[in-house]
């Protein structure tokens, strides 16, 4: 008779194991890149990288539009986000926001397009029309401007040599050294019996390498490791995984996942204070409080703009 | 704006008329008690400018939620956070007077060279007064219109005792009185002081400069604008040395030479009513003791009698038989008053004779029990003030002889330092009300107040000095009073005091009402003032300021005292 137990994070951020077999990627996994046999933990290695970037981003709808036109009412959205990172510097121990950027962005459907009106000087959307009239669609293309505005970011620093940590599978699959930081888990990619070594992991260690996706268009590495050993927690908790692109040489593949899984540990977050500890990480849990400030107060954009339009209409 | 930029208003915070934060830019920071102003754009009415005094410094890690935060940000370093250092200003001033808040986000500049001036209201003072450095190292001002009688009078100092600075800062508020003339103006001409010496003998040196004094103090000084150099015009008194039979010595430790001994004559007491003074303890005003003491001084006045070839002995007899007023020559075997034991003797002759009823014309309605309760006060206060009552010539502290004069009551009895200091304080005080006019100026020093003007009881001396506190202002005779605690002094006394001045403080006293002129964070800080530094309230400025003063040119002790020219080349042989 399996345990029951209650997940460390706060009910509204969802589980950390959500596993959907329904999103079960199709895509094939190979579980033999880096060990063929039979599984067991393997420790991570601190390799001294002195700098580690972690980049993520925010975003939220700041108001719902609609295009009255005469054929009828067109949906559209307009929001806000902001990429920014935080730089780690290991050895000063110091660490930094970086980078931090805003996008203000209006989408709407049906393939219509209109110029939202500037309100305020620095509240300034750009316009994007999508042929759907799906609300769905209209945020994700809304999100996809923010995940790519973070994987611009995120290539751009590891182009600069910077190791990089970013929030989120990854975007971008130049082979570079940069890491996707998977919090939640909600696609099984292992077999059941390789599976089992998950739970056997202890703080600072991984799973072997396993590709994702190769042949496919987005073909990456990836491996589970524990940030920390949750008292009471389950085999899952405290686990997250990463990934990185397998562009990159398995030998470098190892090293990063060696990295990552020794130093990670030393960023998770404490439940007491983070309802996603651990795998929420202190600085991408900085990162973001700092990002949605950057966005501005919510009520004061929502009230800019109900302004500006009606000026407008008046 | 003149001065440096040293942040901005504050922005998440409402700023008000009274009080705003600066967040400091990186390079630079502000301490308390630095002056700032900012300028504020008012619509319709232009540029507004706010002055102000850092009352308080205060720094956080901005990003960090929690306390655990500060090692994730500091030692760790995994959480980025921000170090942001912000002061809380008072405003002093607002210029043109229209009463608006700073602007969030505006500029924050240092308040230096004229700013200063303005932020201090000096250049509204008639006659500013240096009184002591700011943290800032340039001069902090006292309106003098508030101290000699003009618009207020008076000063108050208190702080404890052991660290020195309440006469000290008193002294050195006297030596820049006396020494900027330039300043001063007319009351500058004839201005006396009267210092009483009350513990140690610390201003018996005030003449001699001091062997310690160093450069720094020197520069201090120069910035004050006066030359650092000890009282040029002291006369030093003190009681005769009690049983020294005719020879009369000045009763002091450390020095003798250009020591004056003072003393009354009986018929100098008679005359001035000294007797009141004997009954200076709070309790004697509760048992009828002052109605007696009141009765028997008429008495005194009516009956006593010069003697002819004794200056200032008296003899006491009944004008209704002998109504001349001119000297006599006593009878045989007729009591000749020459001190305070034989005024004492006849007293007792007219109120407990030993074969008879009182006089009633001397004891009135009074009950025996008060006689004698007036008669034994009258006897203790024989053996400790004894000495300071006696014929000759007349060796009354004068107080024309020097500008400053230091009367050395530190060796009496407490009775005894009442006395001197009512007796002076009335005749100094009848002297003006005579004149009527404020100028020329007499200031009075005095420590221990809480001696001689209790909050509790009354007393002659006590209702002196209540009047002093509050005609004196125009009579020109005022008061820098020093205590301890400002709260165990009558408060009219205390109130009356335009100008406050405080050294550190005992932490309870601090918190009382009578130093609500106190800001909260000057009060915390007064506990932990150094020596040299005083907490300085006047009306002339809404909010106290903090000062220091340098270390005295003169002598405060005997060790101070620096080689001379006219050290004496035997000493020692």
């Amino acid at each position: 008779m399996a345990r029951i137990h209650v997940e460390g994070w706060a009910p509204d951020h969802g589980a950390s194991t959500v596993v959907d077999v329904a999103l079960a990627d199709p895509e094939k996994v190979d579980e033999e890149v880096e060990v063929a046999g039979e599984w067991a933990p393997i420790d991570g290695a601190d390799d001294g990288v002195e700098e580690v970037a972690f980049v993520d981003g925010v975003r939220r709808v700041d108001a719902r539009l609609t295009l009255d036109e005469e054929d009828g009412p067109v949906p559209g959205l307009c929001g806000s986000y902001a990429v920014g990172a935080v730089r780690w510097d290991r050895r000063l121990r110091r660490s930094r926001f970086d980078a931090v950027s805003v996008g203000r962005l209006a989408v709407f459907g049906s393939g219509r397009i209109a110029e939202v009106p500037t309100a305020g000087r620095r509240l300034v959307y750009r316009s994007e029309s999508i042929p759907d009239t799906d609300p769905a669609a209209l945020l994700r293309r809304f999100h996809g401007a923010m995940r790519t505005a973070e994987a611009t970011l995120a290539e751009g620093l590891s182009r600069d040599g910077v190791f990089v940590v970013a929030d989120g599978p990854l975007n971008d699959f130049s082979a570079t050294e940069k890491v996707g930081y998977v919090k939640s888990h909600r696609v099984p990619y292992l077999s059941v019996e390789r599976r089992r070594v998950v739970a056997r992991l202890g703080p600072g260690q991984r799973t072997p390498l396993f590709l994702i996706g190769a042949g496919g268009d987005y073909p990456r590495y990836s491996w589970y490791l524990r940030l920390a050993a949750i008292p009471g927690g389950h085999g899952w908790s405290g686990v997250a995984r990463a990934e990185v692109a397998s562009a990159l040489s398995l030998e470098t593949a190892r090293r990063i996942a060696d990295r990552v899984t020794a130093i990670l540990p030393a960023v998770a977050s404490e439940p007491h204070l983070d309802a996603r500890a651990p795998q929420n990480l202190v600085p991408i849990g900085a990162l973001e409080r700092e990002l949605r400030r950057r966005l501005g107060d919510p009520g004061v954009v929502y009230r800019a703009l109900r302004e500006a339009t009606m000026e407008r209409t008046r | 704006m003149t001065g440096r930029g040293v942040g901005r208003v504050l922005g998440t915070q409402h700023t008000n008329t009274r009080e705003f934060r600066v967040v400091l830019d990186e390079d630079d920071y502000l301490q308390l008690d630095d002056l700032v102003v900012v300028a504020t754009e008012v619509p319709k009415e232009g540029t507004v400018r706010t002055y102000g005094v850092v009352t308080e410094v205060e720094a956080v890690y901005e990003g960090a939620q929690y306390e655990s935060d500060t090692h994730r940000i500091a030692a760790e370093g995994i959480l980025p956070g921000a170090k942001v250092r912000s002061a809380r200003v008072a405003v002093t001033r607002v210029e043109p007077e229209v009463w608006v808040s700073v602007d969030p986000g505006e500029l924050v500049a240092r308040a230096e060279g004229a700013e200063r001036e303005k932020a201090l209201y000096v250049d509204e003072m008639e006659r500013p007064l240096p009184v002591g450095l700011g943290r800032d190292g340039a001069p902090v001002y006292v309106d003098l219109d508030f101290f000699d009688g003009r618009k207020g009078g008076h000063m108050s100092i208190s702080g404890i005792s052991g660290v020195a600075t309440k006469t000290s800062f008193a002294l050195f508020f006297l030596r820049l009185l006396t020494a900027r003339g330039d300043v001063v103006g007319e009351a500058a001409a004839n201005l006396r002081v009267l210092v009483f010496n009350v513990k140690g003998e610390d201003l018996l040196w005030l003449d001699e400069p001091n062997a310690r004094f160093d450069e720094e103090a020197a520069l201090a000084w120069e910035k004050l604008g006066v030359a650092p150099t000890p009282f040029p015009s002291v006369s030093f008194w003190a009681p005769p040395r009690p049983r020294s039979g005719d020879v009369v010595v000045p009763d002091t430790g450390g020095r003798l030479e250009g020591v004056e001994a003072f003393s009354w004559t009986p018929r100098e007491f008679v005359d001035e009513g000294l007797l009141r003074f004997l009954f200076t303890d709070a309790s004697d005003a509760r048992n009828q003791l002052s109605f007696v003491s009141e009765r028997v001084q008429v008495q005194l006045r009516r009956f006593a009698r010069d003697v002819a070839g004794r200056p200032g002995a008296i003899v006491l007899r009944d004008p209704a038989t002998e109504p001349d007023g001119g000297p006599v020559t006593p009878h045989v075997g007729e009591r000749v008053v020459v001190d305070l034991a034989g005024l004492i003797g006849a007293i007792e002759e007219f109120l407990d004779p030993p074969d008879g009823d009182p006089d009633p014309r001397w004891s009135g309605r009074t009950q025996v029990g008060t006689i004698s309760a007036f008669l034994r006060r009258l006897h203790a206060a024989e053996a400790r003030l004894g000495h300071l009552v006696r014929a000759g010539p007349s060796r009354r502290i004068d107080r024309r002889a020097a500008q400053v004069t230091v009367v050395a009551i530190q060796g009496l009895h407490d009775l005894a330092q009442r006395f001197v200091v009512g007796a002076l304080l009335a005749e100094t005080f009848a002297e003006k009300e005579r004149s009527g006019r404020r100028l020329p100026l007499t200031v009075v020093v005095l420590d221990e107040l809480n001696k001689y003007a209790p909050r509790e009881g009354t007393s002659p001396l006590k209702e002196m000095l209540v009047d002093i506190a509050q005609r004196g202002r125009s009579l020109g005779v005022l008061l820098v009073g020093a205590q301890q605690t400002a709260s165990r002094v009558a408060p009219e006394v205390v109130e009356n005091a335009a100008i406050r001045v405080s050294g550190r403080l005992d932490a309870a006293e601090a918190e009382r009402a009578e130093y609500g002129w106190m800001l909260p964070s000057t009060r915390a800080r007064a506990r932990l003032l150094k020596p040299g530094t005083m907490v300085l309230s006047q009306p002339s400025l809404p909010v106290p300021l903090v000062l220091e003063f340098p270390f005295p040119p003169w002598a405060t002790r005997k060790e101070e005292v620096a080689p001379g020219a006219d050290e004496d080349p035997f000493e020692g042989l």
